[in-house]
């Protein structure tokens, strides 16, 4: 079972098309995960259609319709693209951006127990993969700005509860924490942070900004 | 309108879509010019979303949604695609993980309930209704809304509240 939800207001921000593509990406992570939320979305989807539906209707141009039903013998329906299946559960959603399964993302190390995999970065919002062994620790950290944490495989533990897979964490910024990774399976996370993080440690406070964080 | 879509589907019945054009085109004009488009671009994008009713409408289901909320997420997509130049990631609706417990037809109770939404949607007092047009209608990333939330936040979750008894679920 899932725990750890997203709110009404992040949900709603997916529903209307507000959230910018990186919160996107991971909510749409977790709506794979959790049946919970996958319906609360799509309720939140009607209240855009009520929305929609009320709205004072702005008239077309004249011949608006002429010249659309003109252009109907033109377009082919639409075919909903079909997408290799993963290998590994990966989420299809995140796939489309990963380019592969999870189990073929190249890492690149971060010391001897975390790694990392940059997705990309839209509009101040950088979206990465952290991978930890079990027992890594990313070092205590404060959020200048928000971060999102979704768990993907294995799981962590920190001052606000334990993460399994599907879990979606928000700190806001200003907030102070140090995850832990779970024993088991390696922790892979896709994480999504505006501002950087500053690290408690003078080693870590050296090394993150090489790493881009 | 959800049996005039099912007729675009199922017969390309034309005299079907142009009923759907005449109700939906105007409101999808609307919607666009609420959230800063100018009137012209608006007006293009509206014949567009109505182009991908036609195209993609044997997709509808009447059973998860009502025709106005299928148009508004073809809106919603259409203006992240062509205005803000991005995607809106997905869930593939063949691909996620089914979770042991979850109630495989609350789904279904959608659409039947859309009609009480609707109402409940009206009857929200003036501070509510504004929040929940805020969350749809203005456009802005959803970290800028984080920061100004606040008052917001709690006014929202009143409003989710009452709309949530509405629809008759806890979910």
């Amino acid at each position: 079972m899932i725990a750890h939800h997203p709110d009404d207001a992040l949900l709603m921000a997916y529903a209307s098309g507000m959230a910018d593509e990186a919160t996107g990406l991971i909510l749409a992570t977790h709506l794979h995960f959790c049946s919970e939320c996958r319906i609360k979305s799509a309720q939140l989807e009607t209240i855009g259609g009520s929305l929609l539906e009320d709205l004072p209707p702005q008239p077309l141009a004249a011949g608006a319709l002429q010249a659309t039903l003109a252009k109907l013998d033109q377009v082919k329906p639409y075919e909903r693209p079909r997408p290799p299946r993963s290998r590994d559960g990966t989420p299809g959603v995140l796939r489309a951006y990963l380019g592969s399964d999870l189990r073929d993302v190249r890492w690149r190390k971060m010391g001897p127990r975390l790694a990392y995999a940059p997705l990309f970065r839209r509009g101040g919002m950088a979206v990465r993969l952290l991978r930890g062994v079990p027992g890594a620790e990313s070092g205590p950290h404060t959020h200048q700005g928000l971060e999102y944490t979704l768990v993907l495989q294995g799981g962590y533990t920190d001052v606000t509860g334990s993460y399994a897979p599907g879990d979606l964490q928000v700190m806001e910024a200003g907030e102070h924490h140090n995850p832990v990774a779970d024993p088991g399976e390696d922790c892979i996370n896709l994480a999504v942070t505006t501002g950087r993080l500053t690290f408690d440690s003078l080693i870590q406070k050296i090394a993150a900004p090489l790493f881009g964080f | 309108m959800d049996a005039l879509l099912l007729r675009v589907a199922a017969e390309r019945d034309r005299s079907a879509f142009a009923a759907l054009f005449t109700h939906f085109a105007p409101r999808v004009k609307a919607y666009l010019i609420r959230l800063g488009a100018s009137s012209g671009v608006a007006e293009e994008l509206a014949q567009e979303a109505l182009l991908s009713v036609w195209r993609k409408a044997h997709l509808f289901d009447p059973a998860k949604a009502s025709a106005a909320t299928w148009l508004f997420t073809i809106a919603r997509n259409l203006r992240i695609d062509a205005i803000r130049r991005e995607k809106r990631p997905e869930l593939d609706p063949e691909d996620f993980m089914p979770e042991p417990g979850a109630d495989a037809d609350a789904g279904l109770m959608l659409a039947e309930n859309e009609g009480r939404l609707r109402l409940a949607l009206r009857e929200l007092p003036v501070d509510q209704i504004q929040v929940v047009e805020l969350s749809f209608f203005a456009d802005k990333p959803h970290s800028q809304i984080a920061e100004e939330l606040g008052t917001v936040k709690s006014r929202l979750r009143l409003a989710m509240g009452r709309l949530k008894r509405a629809m008759g679920g806890d979910a």
